[in-house]
């Protein structure tokens, strides 16, 4: 959503990029690119397995956004303990209705990681873009960068975590 | 004093020996970056932010606690620095919870400017995620330790500024701690003052005030008005932010000054919640049981028909509030006092102020100024409570109280007839019933004057020997006098006598400190304080009351009030039970839509300004005045009030204060 921020000026990005895919294209195989770009931390054993396929699969790698950088606001959970986590969800909050207290789990389910994790901790990133949503002026600056051919570092009056 | 070179960054800097070298790379407007560092508090190089590479030294030097020497060679913008710095942010990062999206201080906090000012833009580290408690049991202010840097800014200004002392540091490492008193929740604490200073020097989201928490970070304010706090005599001088036409924050901005930027309780919590309170707008006329809205011509019609006629009786009466500006006391003394010539004229707690006025008009006669600077109780060896409770009274200067006690090593004694303000504190305590005070302290001064024994019948004199012995070794004592203890005019001449036998001599006057209340006490009684008090006993048709409404009235002018056949009421808010006694009700602008001066017993006129400005309808008190008097037929008399910074001048040095005798008064 933050790419939005950017107002008229996507129109010209994408007349330079080729989005190959995006969570609107419904992904089910991460193809050979030149940049890719994660946003989120990692908090499940499949979100590790996806940012590993897109480290092998994409030339530049950008952390987008506070979370995918810092952790951000997943690491609240990280202050208790992954069942503690669980139980709160699912059993204890106001709003859920779960007489019989089941906790979803199992094989079918990719399992929650102990901790919210920044992606750097799983992968190697090359461009971090902080920010809870990151300054317009950072997004187009980062793609205009790569789009000379430099790995950029978001300026320091560009920069933000709020 | 000697002039001492450095080079700093390749440019000649010139400081003082005594500098660090952080205070001559400022006074050079060279920056070097701080966090635990705060001007006004001592130094202690925890953060090391602020190191610096020095030619001939092999490690680097944190430029806060570092000395600066003749002929340094600084550098503070190297790479290696430049580093070194990011890498202790990125640790301070990864140590607690630093997660700007969910934190109230994000863009007012001095961690995350840093951060970003060194492209931090990941942290390497990983995180400890150690939960440590929020302690949110005080009413005012939340303490969230995951946020905590351990910078020791609030315990150093809780301890330096306000001697409280409340604050410290548990345990070591990544478990240290900050904790209150010996581990119990602030809420509870037994030290704390409420004063909420810890929260205005803490610079990330740790210890914020929930009262200014979302209401707009500092930079995004409209305006910052710089002005000073109405609600004592202290006058401290404070930063007003404005957002959206109501008061956001505020802050003490005396930070190198004697209170260090402290505000007390009330600065801190009254003054906000003052723009928070219900306003009086328009005036209104009582209709039976409740008001009714008027226009000004309609309201003041009637007030000048019936002050008219009172006054014609000679039955009419003024009460005015202490917390007016200077500019307003003489409106007042111009029309009450030298235009309608009335004798009921007073201000609220009358009383004291009166017993303040006579007790130290001897002295004033002589050209001493019979009081001195209340910071100067810092600079005292003794200082001597007299039935005062300063925590309640003047706050801050409770804290010079506590800091010259603890830090600084001075002696501290109360004589009091109630209890003791300065618990565990004190060296000597005595009890002194109220009307044996003038015995008491008549006694203490033929002992301290001329030697003789103390013998009071019915009292236990070692105390008081005690303190006898300390005022006759002590070389600066301070008399810090309450506003019980000026009740009775010869009570407060004679311990000034005493101040003067025991050789309490400042620059600026004598060694005594009284505690008035109200901010312009001393202006009021340099116009408006009547020389007899009347309240309560006068028959009175038409009473005029101009309260701001901030503190409460005192129930003796209550109590005049409703004894008199008409009240007209002007002030700020509709407070209770103030406006239930009006018959009619003139809205007045509140202290933060006026401007005008304060005599602070700082010794200091400080200018009150206006922060947001009053809506249409109020009127100013030069423009009622005006019609007021238009309407009742009276030409106004202007007087010629000298401000009173004037009248209680030193003309002759104190240390030539001779005693009064008490007959005299």
């Amino acid at each position: 959503m933050s790419f939005l921020d950017i107002d008229e000026k996507i129109v010209d990005l994408l007349e330079q990029v080729d989005l190959t895919s995006t969570p609107i294209t419904d992904i089910k195989e991460i193809p050979e690119v030149e940049v890719g770009v994660i946003e989120g931390a990692l908090g499940n054993e499949e979100e590790v397995h996806i940012a590993r396929k897109m480290r092998e699969k994409c030339k530049i790698l950008i952390a987008w956004g506070d979370c995918a950088v810092f952790g951000g606001i997943n690491c609240l959970r990280n202050f208790m303990d992954r069942d503690k986590v669980l139980e709160e969800a699912y059993t204890n909050t106001v709003s859920t209705v779960n007489p019989e207290g089941v906790i979803p789990g199992g094989d079918e389910l990719p399992a929650l990681l102990p901790h919210a994790i920044p992606v750097d901790y799983e992968v190697k990133v090359d461009v971090y873009v902080p920010g809870c949503p990151p300054d317009p002026e950072a997004i187009l600056y980062v793609f205009q960068e790569i789009l000379q051919g430099r790995i950029p570092k978001v300026p320091v009056d560009m920069m933000r975590y709020d | 004093m000697n002039e001492i070179n450095l080079v700093i960054d390749g440019k000649e800097c010139k400081g003082t020996s005594g500098d660090t070298i952080l205070q001559v790379a400022q006074k050079n407007d060279i920056y070097i970056p701080t966090l635990c560092y705060l001007k006004g508090l001592t130094p202690i190089g925890s953060c090391r932010m602020c190191v610096v590479e020095v030619e001939g030294s092999n490690k680097l030097l944190t430029a806060c606690t570092s000395p600066a020497q003749d002929g340094m060679v600084v550098k503070t913008k190297t790479e290696k620095l430049f580093n070194y710095r990011k890498q202790i942010l990125e640790l301070l990062f990864a140590g607690r919870n630093h997660f700007c999206m969910f934190c109230s201080q994000s863009g007012d906090c001095e961690l995350q400017t840093l951060a970003i000012e060194h492209g931090m833009d990941s942290v390497r580290y990983p995180y400890l995620y150690h939960d440590f408690e929020n302690d949110a049991t005080s009413e005012h202010l939340q303490m969230d330790h995951n946020r905590c840097i351990l910078c020791g800014r609030c315990i150093r200004v809780c301890a330096e500024k306000v001697g409280a002392h409340t604050l410290d540091l548990e345990k070591r490492g990544w478990s240290a701690n900050i904790i209150t008193d010996l581990g119990q929740k602030l809420g509870d604490s037994e030290t704390c003052v409420e004063c909420g200073a810890c929260a205005q020097v803490c610079p990330t989201g740790t210890i914020t005030i929930r009262d200014f928490v979302y209401r707009g970070r500092r930079n995004d304010c409209d305006e910052i008005v710089e002005s000073i706090c109405p609600l004592c005599s202290l006058g401290c001088q404070i930063r007003g932010y404005v957002r959206t036409g109501s008061l956001a924050r505020v802050e003490g901005s005396n930070l190198e000054g004697h209170d260090g930027g402290q505000l007390c309780h009330k600065g801190r919590w009254w003054l906000p919640e003052s723009t928070e309170r219900e306003r009086l707008s328009v005036p209104m006329i009582r209709e039976g049981s409740s008001f009714r809205e008027a226009s000004w011509e309609e309201a003041l019609d009637l007030a000048a028909s019936k002050m008219k006629a009172a006054l014609d009786k000679k039955k009419a009466g003024a009460i005015v509030s202490g917390l007016s500006t200077d500019e307003e006391l003489t409106v007042f003394h111009s029309i009450f006092r030298n235009t309608l010539d009335m004798e009921y004229v007073d201000c609220f707690i009358g009383d004291i102020l009166r017993g303040f006025k006579k007790g130290f008009q001897p002295f004033i006669e002589q050209g001493v100024r019979p009081f001195t600077a209340a910071h100067n109780i810092k600079e005292s060896d003794l200082v001597v409570i007299l039935d005062a409770d300063p925590q309640d009274e003047v706050p801050v200067t409770a804290s010079y109280v506590r800091v010259n006690t603890i830090i600084n090593g001075g002696k501290l004694a109360n004589l009091s007839t109630d209890n003791n303000p300065f618990k565990n504190l004190t060296d000597v305590d005595i009890r002194v019933s109220p009307d044996n005070m003038f015995n008491v302290v008549t006694a203490l001064l033929e002992a301290v004057s001329e030697g003789k024994p103390l013998n009071l019948p019915g009292m236990d004199t070692s105390s008081l020997e005690k303190l006898a012995a300390m005022l006759k070794e002590a070389e600066k004592p301070v008399f810090v006098m309450g506003g019980n203890f000026a009740r009775e005019a010869r009570v407060v001449t004679q311990a000034v006598n005493l101040a003067i036998a025991s050789g309490s001599v400042f620059e600026d006057g004598l060694g005594v400190i009284p505690m008035v209340r109200h901010a312009n006490s001393l202006a009021a009684i340099n116009t408006v304080v009547g020389d007899e008090p009347w309240i309560g006993t006068a028959d009175i048709d038409c009473l005029y009351v101009s309260s701001t409404g901030l503190i409460p009235e005192d129930p003796q002018s209550l109590e005049a009030m409703s004894m008199s056949r008409f009240c007209i009421i002007h002030t700020s808010y509709m407070v209770h039970p103030l406006v239930n006694m009006a018959d009619v009700l003139l809205p007045a602008p509140a202290w933060y839509e006026r401007s005008g001066h304060f005599c602070t017993i700082e010794g200091e006129r400080r200018k009150l300004n206006v922060i947001i400005r009053p809506q249409h309808t109020l009127k100013g008190l030069g423009e009622i005045f005006d019609k007021l008097t238009e309407k009742m037929g009276v030409r106004i008399n202007s007087s010629d009030v000298q401000p009173c910074e004037n009248i209680f001048s030193s003309t002759v040095p104190a240390g030539q204060a001779r005693q009064v005798a008490v007959e005299e008064v």
